[in-house]
């Protein structure tokens, strides 16, 4: 049977609204209600429906990006190892860096070449390490921040910041955020998703909801798992086939029209009554999505062959189905985080995922998905130019960096950023931003202004106050901005 | 030397400035509550123009004194123009009657010791703008006044005040209230709002026969009776409380994670809701449970798990500032709806709550810390095991406390060996970032601790020129490297022998000085040796007290306001990374063993106040790296008035309940009755129940709320009399049903012309599927159990882990309110996970099975096995409709038949439908 539509008569109220959604979450709605009545000045955010929090919803101004994917190199991977090369380091490899070391969080010492070669690609001519020589091919598309900084050289301090806007309180990520901001295409399927094989450090709460709705959060999905089934929680029905439970649920619905009879004024009972329905279709569609073998030979081989590129395939796959806000963590803890023998870890990494990141811009580009995804790809700080001191028992070829939050580089890609540009400076040795220099919470404000909000405007009303992703910070960074 | 510069000199060494706590509590204990309450009237930046230009609220003021000059001269009671003042030999101050003459003789001593004064770099003004009298007229600081009781129109409807009050709102709109729900309505209504559970059927169909008003109330003392009132209205007030069972510490997952003692503040205020412990009472149980059992003889030991209220927020990385802020929030939110955590960084941008009245607070939760070993609240023996785990966990515990004890003594005493290090490195280098309250960071062993050297660069930007010991400090960093040389021996050579400790200019001019960091070194070299000399002479027992110069120096490099002492229970902030790691494993060992051995017996998190009692100040934009005016520990301004006392009681937390339950105080008792009457009729009186401040709605029924709250007062603060007084209303057992003509008046009920419908919630939810399929395991309290998982978890949902850091997704998809902060109310969304739940979890499909198991007892036909599952499920007959309809539904199908492991029969297929139905997940 095909699923009754919303009747409009069943709408809620706008108190009611507001009432059953708590106070924040109608706060939003109220900006988009006033809005309707000519109260607030223009561009406000479209509403959100409680009984269908995930229903799509249009975002401050008309924006190019729908959907983030975020790869992320959890752990923190080397600027002057992949995409901020500083020749200068060769200069003086084994010596004291002239400008000195800054502060990390552990002791560093002498100047550590890099280990790899940088060759310069495309028209742009900008330069990228040898390890990410297939990325390289698309650099023409890449919008290369160089000059990123954050507050602190600890893993679980500066994954919570790149994610939720803090270090330590608990914030909404800004995949919730966005989700809360805009829902998603496609409410079979989770608004946000988080895949890794395993956990990052910092675990849940670098895709939680913290004080939103727990609907927003993003939905982990460990990728250790290769049966569909397990991906999702209760997906799948282990004991029924998909007729039968059609049947079952014609019956729940005839039960509940009996009961709705005598309170048909009610939107609430409709509104779960939708939701069966909904989660009958989701199971079809989630299992579909993240089923990739159901792709075609070529376009798996294109992607490789490694939990990287699955991940990166699936995202692609929930993208094109209308997920908000996909984010792909490349392992379980911090694998980038190298603070010994960083040629061989680096080497390691990149060759798990340069290939599957190739193949995910070509994809998109070929699928007309690149301009309306913002890809954001970097880990959640970058790595020291010196060398990592009291390693007992390290060659001097093992030699790793310290994590280094005082510079470091991510790239953008689709989604309305200029590519094959590059942003911002770090000092001659690569240690510190010094030019231009973004933010974690400056790279928020513009990740959400590429998606169509304001990040000042873009609230949520809390123990009496107006919370934003970016707390009191964050400007946008207009020059990444094609 | 005269007779007077010798008295100055003594009086300058015996000054004891910022760093002699004795002098500075003196003066916080006995002067400045007077000088608050007695003088600032007129003599502070509380007045435009200050009376005769003195002000009395800096130091600075205090110092230079106004129109007649200085009003203290240190040291010198009888030169000072205060001292003659109050004692009316002058002018005649304060001119409404003379202070005591005890406090006078407190000033004179004051100006004695040397007038110490810690109000260096105050902000001149106590309150920057806001506008008080203003402030208070906003409706929730106005004070609670009874109602009268309106006349209404159908004055036999309204029995109650409560229904006096709804009435007459409803006549004024031209509405009329609803009939009174159907018996059965109304008593499936009554246990989910007081049990949280569906009646049975047979409970049903008794009231059904009696529905006077008498046998209603005969339930609902039943109700209230029963243990799980207790479940489930703590449940409610878990929410307040943030309540989680685990740690939210990295890397640290299932289980493991769990505090293990966290579920007996569960239990107590489950415990406490069904004993009707009054809610004042039950508040200052939570803040002050400790002090309360100092005090009472009779305290109950149990009652100690109280404190979890404080103690089980999250951890922040165990950042103690933000641990603080939690605290203030979830008890200025949860017990005042007020939201005080807005002004950690600024004074409220809408209410009277400056950042004074903010660290106020901090300064009484940075007071207390957790004991080394918590209490036990029952006798071991109590527990099986329990004798054996103790002695099992001795051993661990001690080496826990030696490991602190050493770790303690080795970061103090490296700390102040090393003071020239840091001197130099103050001078040397400009200041790193990490250096401000950097918790989390990794200290690197044998390196300086940017988090000292932190504290010494404030240490020196605060020394005032009257120093002893610093006072040239400021002058010696003015030098410029050229001109160094001549301007330190200028320097030396113009001071005044008698403004200086004599120990530190003869250091000084002994040292060749060319540099700022030979100036540092000079000074940290004598301070370390008087350090190592006060050191040794401790081991020995003829040692003489130390001269009143080497008193001052050990002041500063031992005394508790020394860059080099912190607080025992903070030494883990200061631990280098592998000390570190190696306390945090030995504290979780000792908290695995208690979570694995259910032999542990069951231990209080208290809290306990600190020796060496915080003093708060101000922290300017929020950052400890910036700290500027004191503050006393006391209440908030806006509901306890401008000459408010600090509070007497160690850190202040008992006061600081007596202040939140004071009967004059306007909120805790409308905040309580509205969060009370939303989990009645499903909509609070106030729509933010934990925010009363000027951005909220205002009460949608103020005389209701203020009649409420008089009532509670009058009931000596019964939660139990409040229920009694609302489910006895006519308002409250009104139908649900819709009526156009009011809807259209009212689309929104807010008047409550009839009675919310309300979805069950994820309690209600997971505990009615289990009591139907007479699955319910209805045991009482204890360790949390793991019911996201473990599909066969049949104890109720309040006993599940209810884990912080990563909230199941089954809690988060039934709008679960967030442990992460105390919660106000919970949203209610409507998701496709829900259905998915309902659908295919493990869970449900157990109940299904055992409600199809449960309606087949005793072989009926299938007429009357439907006729079973209607009894069970809903407490009502079925229809002949929908017999039918269940038959052939069980009947049409060729599959499912027979009950194999992978496929549910039809009938198991059919009872898991009506768990899934609107009418089970509803209640009209």
């Amino acid at each position: 049977m095909t699923a009754p539509q919303f009747d409009p008569t069943h709408k809620l109220t706008r108190r009611q609204l507001l009432r059953r959604a708590g106070t924040g979450l109608g706060m939003l709605g109220l900006a988009g209600l006033l809005h309707e009545e000519n109260l607030l000045a223009a561009k406000s955010s479209s509403p959100v429906d409680p009984s269908r929090p995930l229903a799509a919803r249009t975002p401050h101004f008309r924006a190019k990006a729908k959907h983030i994917i975020h790869i992320y190199l959890n752990g923190g991977p080397s600027q002057v190892d992949t995409f901020d090369p500083k020749p200068l380091l060769d200069k003086y490899a084994g010596k004291e860096l002239p400008s000195g070391n800054l502060s990390t969080e552990r002791l560093t010492g002498a100047a550590l070449a890099s280990p790899f070669k940088f060759r310069r690609y495309g028209k742009s001519g900008l330069p990228v390490s040898e390890i990410f020589a297939k990325t390289a091919q698309h650099i023409d598309d890449l919008c290369v921040i160089r000059s990123m900084y954050a507050n602190t050289p600890n893993h679980e301090q500066s994954m919570r910041l790149m994610n939720c806007g803090d270090e330590r309180l608990a914030r909404p990520s800004y995949g919730a955020w966005l989700t809360y901001g805009m829902g998603t295409e496609n409410e079979n399927l989770p608004g946000f998703i988080a895949m890794c094989p395993g956990l990052p450090v910092s675990d849940v709460s670098n895709w939680r909801a913290a004080f939103l709705p727990g609907i927003y959060q993003g939905t982990h999905i460990n990728t250790k798992q290769t049966r569909v089934e397990d991906l999702i929680d209760n997906i799948q029905n282990e004991h029924l086939s998909r007729p039968e439970q059609r049947r079952q649920l014609d019956l729940l619905v005839e039960l509940n029209r009996d009961h709705q009879k005598s309170r048909a004024e009610d939107a609430a009972l409709e509104a779960r009554i939708q939701s069966f329905e909904l989660a009958y279709r989701m199971q079809m569609s989630a299992t579909d999505a993240f089923d990739v073998e159901r792709e075609p030979q070529h376009v798996r081989d294109r992607y490789g062959n490694s939990v990287q590129a699955r991940q990166l395939l699936i995202a692609r796959r929930l993208i094109e189905r209308g997920v908000r806000v996909v984010q792909l963590y490349h392992g379980d803890v911090q694998p980038w985080d190298s603070h010994s023998n960083i040629k061989k870890r680096h080497t390691d990494c990149a060759a798990a995922c340069d290939q599957g990141i190739a193949a995910l811009l070509s994809d998109l580009k070929e699928r007309g998905l690149f301009d309306e995804t913002l890809v954001l790809c970097g880990g959640e700080f970058g790595r020291t130019p010196a060398a990592e001191l009291n390693q007992p028992g390290i060659a001097s070829d093992g030699r790793g960096r310290d994590h280094n939050h005082w510079g470091f580089s991510v790239w953008l890609a689709g989604g309305g950023v200029k590519g094959g540009y590059v942003h911002g400076a770090t000092d001659d040795f690569g240690y510190k931003a010094i030019q231009d220099r973004v933010h974690v919470h400056d790279l928020h404000a513009t990740m959400l202004h590429l998606l169509g909000f304001d990040h000042e405007r873009l609230t949520y009303r809390h123990a009496g106050r107006d919370f934003r992703l970016t707390d009191v910070h964050g400007k946008v960074v207009h020059d990444l901005i094609a | 030397m005269s007779v007077t510069s010798i008295a100055l000199l003594t009086a300058l060494l015996a000054q004891p400035k910022t760093s002699d706590s004795a002098g500075v509590d003196f003066f916080e204990t006995n002067i400045r509550p007077v000088l608050v309450q007695r003088c600032y009237k007129c003599h502070s930046n509380a007045t435009k123009a200050p009376k005769g230009a003195l002000r009395l609220d800096t130091r600075v003021g205090i110092r230079q004194g106004g129109d007649s000059g200085p009003a203290v001269t240190p040291g010198v009671p009888d030169e000072s123009l205060l001292l003659a003042a109050i004692r009316y030999e002058s002018l005649e101050m304060p001119p409404e009657g003379q202070l005591d003459a005890d406090v006078i003789a407190d000033f004179e001593r004051w100006i004695q010791l040397g007038a110490p004064d810690p109000r260096d770099n105050e902000p001149t003004t106590e309150t920057s703008n806001i506008d008080y009298s203003a402030a208070r007229r906003h409706w929730a600081y106005q004070p609670i006044q009874k109602p009268e009781l309106p006349d209404v129109r159908d004055s036999a409807w309204a029995r109650s005040p409560i229904d006096r009050l709804i009435a007459s709102r409803l006549d004024t709109a031209g509405l009329t209230p609803s009939p009174r729900a159907d018996p059965r309505t109304l008593i499936r209504r009554l246990y989910y709002d007081l049990v949280g559970l569906p009646p049975t059927f047979e409970e049903v169909e008794t009231f059904v026969s009696d529905p006077s008003q008498q046998a209603f109330e005969r339930v609902i003392d039943r109700l209230l009776d029963s243990p799980h009132y207790g479940e489930r209205w703590g449940r409610h007030w878990l929410d307040v409380a943030r309540y989680a069972d685990t740690k939210d510490l990295v890397l640290l997952y299932g289980t493991d994670a769990l505090r293990p003692y966290a579920y007996t503040y569960r239990d107590y205020v489950i415990k406490s809701f069904n004993s009707d412990l009054p809610y004042n009472r039950f508040i200052e149980e939570q803040l002050a449970a400790d002090r309360l059992a100092k005090i009472e003889a009779d305290f109950p030991r149990e009652s100690l798990a109280a404190m979890g209220f404080l103690t089980l927020g999250r951890m922040f990385d165990n950042n103690p500032h933000d641990i603080y802020d939690d605290r203030i929030d979830t008890v200025s939110r949860g017990l005042l709806a007020l939201t005080v955590s807005c002004a950690r960084c600024h004074d409220h941008k809408y209410d009277a709550i400056p950042t004074q009245d903010y660290y106020s607070l901090y300064g009484v939760f940075a007071s207390a810390a957790r004991p080394l070993e918590l209490p036990l609240i029952d006798e071991p023996k109590n527990t099986p095991g329990g004798v054996e785990f103790i002695e099992k966990s001795a051993k661990l515990r001690e080496e826990f406390r030696k490991f602190l004890d050493e770790q303690y003594e080795k970061i103090g005493d490296t700390a102040r060996m090393r003071v020239s290090d840091y001197l130099v490195k103050v001078v040397d280098d400009p200041p790193d970032p990490l250096e401000q309250a950097v918790f989390f960071m990794s200290l690197i062993p044998g390196r300086l601790k940017p988090p000292i050297v932190g504290r010494w660069r404030r240490h020196l930007a605060q020394v005032s020129e009257d120093d002893p010991v610093f006072g040239l400090w400021p002058k010696f960093m003015q030098l410029s490297a050229e001109e160094f040389e001549g301007g330190a021996n200028d320097l030396i050579a113009k001071t005044d022998p008698g403004q200086i400790n004599p120990l530190v200019l003869n250091a000084l001019k002994e040292s060749k000085l060319s540099t700022q960091a030979e100036v540092a070194q000079a000074y940290g070299e004598l301070l370390r040796d008087a350090y190592v000399t006060s050191k040794e002479s401790s081991t020995t027992s003829t040692a003489e007290p130390p001269d009143d110069a080497t008193a001052q120096l050990l002041t500063v490099i031992t005394g508790p306001r020394s860059p080099t002492w912190f607080q025992k229970s903070k030494t883990y902030l200061l631990m280098d990374r592998p000390d570190r790691d190696a306390y945090h494993s030995k504290e979780r060992e000792i908290d695995k063993l208690a979570i694995y051995d259910k032999g542990a017996p069951p231990r209080a998190m208290v809290l306990v106040d600190v020796p060496g009692l915080y003093d708060p100040r101000v922290f300017r934009r929020g950052d400890p790296g910036r700290p500027g005016q004191r503050v006393p520990r006391r209440f908030l301004r806006i509901l306890a008035g401008k000459d408010r006392q600090p509070f007497p009681d160690g850190g202040g937390r008992l006061d600081l309940a007596r202040a939140v339950t004071a009967p004059d105080n306007p909120l805790t008792a409308r905040v309580i009755v509205n969060r009370v009457w939303m989990h009645h009729f499903g909509e609070p009186l106030v729509s933010t129940p934990s925010d009363f401040g000027t951005r909220s709605e205002p009460p949608s029924h103020p005389k209701l709320l203020d009649y409420l709250a008089s009532y509670l007062g009058e009931t000596r603060w019964s939660l139990k009399a409040l229920h009694r007084l609302i489910l006895q209303s006519r308002t409250w057992q009104q139908a649900s049903f819709d009526r156009p003509s009011m809807r259209e008046k009212d689309p929104d009920n807010e008047l409550l012309w009839r009675t919310h419908r309300r979805r069950l919630d994820l309690e209600a939810m997971r505990d009615t599927l289990l009591a139907v399929s007479g699955r319910l395991d209805r045991t009482l309290f204890g360790r949390p159990v793991d019911i996201a998982e473990n599909p066969d978890n049949r104890r109720r949902t309040v006993y599940g882990i209810v884990d912080r850091q990563n909230l199941p997704a089954l809690f988060r998809s039934f709008d679960f309110a967030s442990p992460d902060a105390s919660a106000a109310r919970r949203t209610e969304t409507t998701v496709p996970q829900q259905a998915l739940f309902g659908l295919n979890s493990p869970f449900v499909i157990a109940q299904a099975k055992a409600l199809a198991t449960r309606s087949a007892i005793g072989n009926p036909t299938p007429k009357k096995r439907v006729d079973a599952l209607y009894r069970t499920a809903f407490a009502r007959r079925p229809t002949a409709v929908e017999v039918d309809r269940a038959l052939r539904f069980v009947a049409d199908a060729n599959l499912g038949q027979e009950e194999t492991e992978t496929k549910l029969t039809t009938w198991q297929q059919l009872a898991q439908i009506l768990l899934l139905t609107n009418e089970l997940m509803f209640v009209d």
